[in-house]
């Protein structure tokens, strides 16, 4: 009897309609609303009304609207670092975001990432993503050419209205690295096999040392330049000659496993050597000489820059101070020499058995230290930072100042030692 | 049946451009199984490359962009080929072309363009000149074999350019990274409006494409080094000053590197940094030998190759093959035309 039902329901409505209408008729006194009041509601109600359209319009814009990103990459996707991290963080977003479609040419030469970027605007590309320092200048030239495309270049300092930068920065996890290094080396003498003499490797060669200092201030960080990004055979020259030197940590920023796996066949002949890895997890290649490293999360970076620009908070005219300096907080980075395992469980012990005087904490464990400035520097607030004066170079001058804390821009184009690395860094 | 392989008594014209089709086309066709393989339509893709490099006119102007460096080297290689002499050095005085050209673009900016943008070509030409007599020197007085020499000075002037990149030179408002300050307005080659040719440096190409064409067969001086490249004992026995032709010809396969160095430095790049070319010197070997060692065939294959590097980003962008797709591409067809050349000196024949 469902259709009994529904006319009682609608005939229950109407004859209700009408008594309430009968009833507002009778009751509220129309005299007592003066006229401007009505007015002025009716106006509020017709402008609500307006933005409830202009935001529906806004919305259904949104659904159908597709942001189309490429990335340009330096390296091929299958490297062992650099590129690779970035290609993760590619497909986590394209699988994310069903707004969203990637495109990714790799292994391209600098002289031709003009080109590239191009092809891809051609193609319909309104998002580019340039992952190497050396498109900096092709970055900027083709976003003058190209207004409406947003432009993100990686590593770089260069921005306008439609370029913005982003970096993914690990001098804390090197810290970290630096105060179990320090605690562990029997020999005093910890090892850093680096890439090229600029800002981003001395900056790391320095946190790791003031790590080093903090816990264990007769040791030296001794630094080999191999003056490249992927060479194994530099690396691993460059890893013996230092453990040859007396050398029994090693810490490196290059792009290949070598040390880890030169670490790993010393320690198999008996001779314990502790390394740290870089960029990716290497517990692998030496699941008895990593003690730890630092891993990126370029994911995180890269789905914070696409959901803004996907909302609208980024447009091809708010750029220009858009700078990710992505660190622990942010969650770009991350501890250790594989995912979810901060420190390797077989030197765990070690680290708990060595227990120091710290000025800040009292008695503690170096694991201990290591997790809590971990949780600080995790910190909403970043309650502590590995650059925090007094700090002095290799000639004794005082760089940083009692208390204060080095700035972005410090950091970002140091070209000095802290005092206990034993190296030198061209002269400009 | 047996076959009998003779070398040619005559190498025909017509043959050898025949047999360079057959190679290109083989080439086609092994890479199209290879494309069948990764589920693409060959056609397409050959359609894809060709008009990402000559088709559209965007294509177009940046084949030419990569045809100026790759012929200005190629033009000089097959100068000091033709003498046999085994330059592989082209990469280093390119480099040492560039840096130099760094320098006088940095510290003489004050100069108006018309004197210092002549100054950079001809600094740049020194440069890679002066490079090239190292081993040059080596060879003719020592002895030392010049594919080894002229190779390894092509390590020693990167590791120069680095020097200067990411010490002395570097850019003191450029947050420590290793390159050089842009170079002033004037001291930059002028451009085609809308695209990247450095307009100055093609005609410098061009140009450079007819007068090796007069030295090689209208002077002296080219059939000397045909003799010497011929036989070099007939040209010691004829009395041609076998030293000469040797220096002549390293001087210009390195002066041309040069200029080519200045191409990039000051009509692409516009400063100094570890990255100034992609193995550019290298390349041009390949292409002075497709070319056939001779001015307009190597003219063509400088175009043709230069389109061959700027259309296989279309299997990136267009077709999302990966990088390693184009490295096939290529490679295979280097592989079959040199493969084919075989065929141009030898004959094969089947007897009963």
């Amino acid at each position: 009897m469902a259709n009994k039902n529904t006319t009682i329901l609608i005939v229950a409505f109407i004859v209700g309609l009408l008594v309430g209408t009968a009833i507002g008729y009778f009751i509220p006194n129309p005299g007592t609303v003066p006229k401007s009041e009505y007015d002025n509601l009716k106006n509020q109600l017709q402008e609500k009304e307006a933005l409830i359209s202009q935001l529906q319009d806004k919305l259904s814009k949104l659904e159908g609207k597709k942001i189309k990103a490429a990335f340009i990459y330096v390296g091929p996707i299958g490297d062992y670092g650099w590129t690779h991290a970035h290609d993760v963080g590619r497909r986590y977003v394209d699988q994310k975001f069903d707004w969203l479609e990637t495109a990714y040419a790799e292994s391209v030469p600098e002289s031709d990432a003009a080109r590239y970027i191009e092809r891809f605007i051609k193609e319909g590309y309104n998002v580019i993503f340039t992952t190497s320092f050396g498109y900096m200048d092709p970055t900027i030239d083709l976003s003058k050419k190209y207004p409406n495309v947003l432009f993100f270049h990686c590593s770089g300092y260069k921005r306008s209205k439609n370029v913005g930068t982003y970096f993914a920065e690990f001098y804390q996890i090197y810290y970290l690295n630096g105060l179990m290094a320090g605690a562990l080396t029997k020999t005093n003498k910890v090892g850093y096999v680096a890439a090229y003499p600029i800002p981003e490797v001395v900056r790391h060669i320095n946190a790791f040392a003031l790590g080093v200092k903090e816990v264990n201030p007769n040791a030296k960080v001794y630094v080999r330049w191999i003056f490249s990004w992927f060479d194994p055979n530099k690396a691993k020259e460059a890893a013996e000659a230092l453990i040859s030197e007396g050398v029994d940590t090693l810490a490196f920023t290059e792009d290949s496993p070598t040390v880890v796996q030169v670490g790993q066949q010393h320690t198999k002949e008996g001779k314990q050597i502790y390394t740290f890895a870089h960029y990716s997890p290497m517990l692998k290649y030496g699941p008895d000489t990593v003690v730890s490293g630092q891993l990126v999360h370029w994911e995180i970076i890269y789905q914070d820059i696409l959901m803004k620009i996907y909302l609208g908070i980024y447009n091809n005219t708010n750029l220009q101070n858009v700078d990710y300096w992505w660190m622990l907080r942010e969650g770009a980075v991350e501890l250790g020499a594989d995912f979810g395992v901060p420190i390797n469980p077989k030197f765990v012990p070690e680290l708990k058995n060595k227990v120091l005087d710290h000025p800040q904490f009292g008695k503690i464990s170096v694991y201990d230290l290591v997790m809590k400035r971990l949780a600080q520097m995790k910190e909403e607030t970043v309650l502590f930072d590995p650059f925090t004066g007094p700090i002095k170079d290799q000639n004794g001058v005082l760089k940083i100042p009692a208390g204060e804390r080095a700035s972005h821009d410090l950091l970002w184009s140091i070209q000095w030692f802290v005092d206990n690395v034993v190296g030198e860094i061209p002269k400009q | 049946m047996r076959i009998r392989i003779r070398k040619r008594v005559v190498e025909s014209k017509r043959k050898i451009i025949l047999i360079k089709i057959i190679a290109v086309l083989s080439a086609l066709l092994a890479d199209a199984i290879i494309f069948l393989f990764m589920n693409v339509d060959p056609l397409r893709a050959y359609y894809e490359i060709l008009r990402a490099a000559f088709l559209t006119e965007y294509g177009l102007t940046e084949t030419i962009v990569k045809f100026i460096p790759l012929a200005l080297i190629s033009f000089g290689l097959m100068v000091v080929f033709k003498a046999q002499t085994w330059n592989i050095g082209a990469e280093g005085q390119l480099l040492m072309g560039a840096i130099v050209t760094t320098w006088v673009a940095l510290n003489l900016g004050f100069l108006p363009s018309y004197i210092i943008i002549p100054l950079m070509y001809f600094s740049g030409f020194i440069a890679g000149l002066s490079w090239a007599l190292i081993p040059s020197f080596l060879k003719i007085k020592l002895h030392v074999n010049e594919v080894l020499t002229t190779f390894m000075m092509n390590l020693i002037a990167q590791k120069i350019l680095e020097y200067f990149v990411y010490g002395p030179w570097r850019d003191p408002h450029g947050w420590g990274f290793p390159q050089t300050a842009m170079f002033p307005e004037n001291a930059r080659l002028p451009i085609l409006p809308g695209t990247r040719i450095h307009y100055t440096t093609l005609l410098l190409a061009l140009a450079t494409c007819f007068i090796l064409y007069v030295l090689i067969w209208k002077t002296t001086i080219g059939y000397e080094i045909k003799v010497v490249g011929g036989n070099i004992e007939a040209a010691r026995y004829a009395g041609i000053n076998i030293a000469k032709i040797v220096f002549l010809t390293m001087i210009i396969s390195g002066g041309l590197a040069g200029l080519a160095g200045v191409g990039e430095v000051g009509g692409i790049k516009f400063r100094l940094n570890p990255n100034v070319s992609p193995g550019y010197g290298y390349t041009g070997i390949v292409i002075a030998w497709l070319g056939g060692l001779n001015p307009l065939g190597v003219a063509i294959a400088a175009f043709l190759y230069s389109g061959l590097l700027v259309g296989g980003d279309a299997l990136q962008v267009a077709m999302r093959l990966p990088q390693a797709t184009i490295n096939i591409f290529n490679g295979s067809i280097l592989f079959f035309i040199l493969a084919f050349d075989f065929f141009t000196r030898y004959e094969i024949k089947l007897e009963r």
